[in-house]
């Protein structure tokens, strides 16, 4: 009899830990990122010590040391990227940079008192896309489900685009810029010009 | 009678429309760098119409989703939410039924008994603690299950975005869903007008600062809406297909493309990274 209880033992005892190791790695490194990165987003969105201009720098620097920018700003311009001149080039990477913080970064901020949980990830191709949902506020069953696009390049994790109940962001970004430019000659210039007028 | 006949009649023009337009996933797939990557062939009338709906969201919905927001408190508001989405349980029944889902026709119609009863009206959601959770499912969906392909992009007056397949999809629920047959004609129109009217603004309440947002920063608003249109309804399709939206994927990979063209990186555009 106590060989079979050592048995068991031994048998479980091994099994435990192995679940325990299974648990613990479950938590991918982009899901830690995002966890961490909603969490921190959040909590500066409901502290209510810093002033409102100090909440919106604040905000935009955790995002925009998140985010991989350079890699969204040449996405959303696609095809016109390819063939700008380096002097439009320049121009629109710094009007976008201004554009996509007056935008995007502010966009969380409906979202503020509420909390970000992770459900799982799943690697599809060189991304790994991050599943979250956010629960309406005084509900425990209405919800917005957040899919993040992680590029993990050798630890360095950095968000490329945030789908919210299936529209990707920056997918609908791109598709307003290719739609200005077929209805404006196809001429970067004017929406540089535009994304100006728009900034200030 | 005549009335239904001539809405049968005209649904069966609209599907033949529909199927004369060829795929537009093959169209988008195609021409992954190539502007614009939507079938909109009646663009210029469609943004007519769509600047029409502008003026009318913004003297009419709009204001009366603020108002809504401000004067219901947020508990109402969300039992408002609740009630909506129990009455939509029989036609989601009906469709998952029409897909072959059995499991989850049995599931929507056990969600809107409990609901409807212990849930009192609808306006509690006790089935979604007992595990029964359900996605909403139109005629629209069905007919994107069944192959009909959705046709080009449309504005509707006052409805708003749609496509052949879709508006299609709205007709057959006005005629199908099982709670318009319920009580007299008064009855269903009471219930239409509540589902109608109220959840055009429950919808609008819980979006304004996004439409506001979009609507500031866009420099090209109509386009902006129709990708948000074509993607929420493709996501939804593919669900149903259990596809996964692989035309997601397939636009994410032009990234390699661009990772590889450093060409230029302007000197103060070299964003800082905080080490952590």
């Amino acid at each position: 009899m106590r060989k079979y209880v050592k048995k068991f033992i031994s048998t479980i005892i091994p099994l435990f830990v192995l679940i325990q190791i299974s648990n613990a790695s479950n938590h991918s490194p982009e899901e830690d990122f995002i966890k961490t990165f909603s969490d921190n987003a959040i909590s500066i969105l409901s502290n209510t010590e810093i002033s409102e201009q100090e909440k919106g720098e604040e905000f935009t620097s955790i995002v925009m040391s998140s985010i991989d920018l350079n890699l969204i700003s040449k996405f959303v311009l696609s095809k016109a990227w390819k063939s700008a001149t380096a002097d439009q080039k320049e121009r629109y990477l710094k009007v976008f940079k201004t554009y996509f913080i007056n935008s995007y970064a502010n966009k969380l901020n409906q979202y503020s008192g509420e909390k970000v949980k992770i459900i799982g990830s799943e690697v599809k191709g060189k991304y790994t896309i991050v599943d979250s949902i956010i629960v309406r506020e005084g509900t425990d069953t209405i919800q917005i489900n957040l899919k993040w696009r992680i590029l993990n390049r050798d630890g360095n994790i950095k968000i490329i685009d945030l789908n919210i109940e299936g529209i990707s962001l920056i997918i609908a970004q791109r598709e307003e810029f290719q739609s200005f430019l077929a209805n404006n000659d196809s001429d970067l210039n004017k929406l540089i010009l535009k994304l100006e007028n728009i900034n200030n | 009678m005549i009335y239904s006949r001539t809405i049968i009649a005209f649904i069966f023009c609209l599907l033949l429309l529909g199927g004369c337009s060829s795929n537009p996933r093959s169209i988008e797939l195609d021409s992954k760098l190539n502007a614009p990557s939507i079938s909109d062939p009646f663009e210029a009338v469609n943004r007519v119409t769509f600047s029409f709906n502008s003026i009318f969201d913004k003297t009419i919905v709009r204001p009366t989703a603020l108002v809504y927001r401000g004067v219901v408190p947020g508990f109402v508001r969300n039992r408002i939410t609740y009630s909506l989405d129990n009455l939509s349980m029989p036609v989601t029944a009906v469709n998952n039924l029409l897909q072959g889902e059995l499991s989850k026709a049995g599931i929507a119609s056990s969600r809107f008994i409990i609901n409807s009863t212990i849930g009192i009206l609808g306006i509690f959601d006790p089935a979604s603690s007992f595990g029964l959770v359900s996605e909403n499912e139109d005629f629209g969906q069905t007919l994107a299950v069944w192959g009909v392909p959705s046709g080009p992009y449309i504005v509707l007056p006052f409805l708003g975005p749609s496509s052949p397949r879709d508006f299609t999809g709205l007709l057959s629920t006005s005629l199908l869903d099982p709670m318009y047959q319920i009580g007299s004609d008064s009855n269903q129109n009471a219930f239409r007008s509540y589902r109608m009217g109220v959840g055009v603004v429950d919808f609008r309440s819980q979006n304004i600062e996004i439409f506001d947002d979009l609507q500031n920063n866009s420099l090209d608003y109509y386009a902006a809406v129709r990708s948000f249109y074509n993607q929420s309804r493709e996501s939804q399709s593919s669900n149903n297909l259990e596809t996964g939206s692989d035309l997601e994927d397939d636009i994410f990979d032009e990234f390699e493309d661009l990772e590889l063209d450093d060409s230029y990186v302007g000197p103060d555009i070299e964003i800082e990274y905080s080490s952590e």
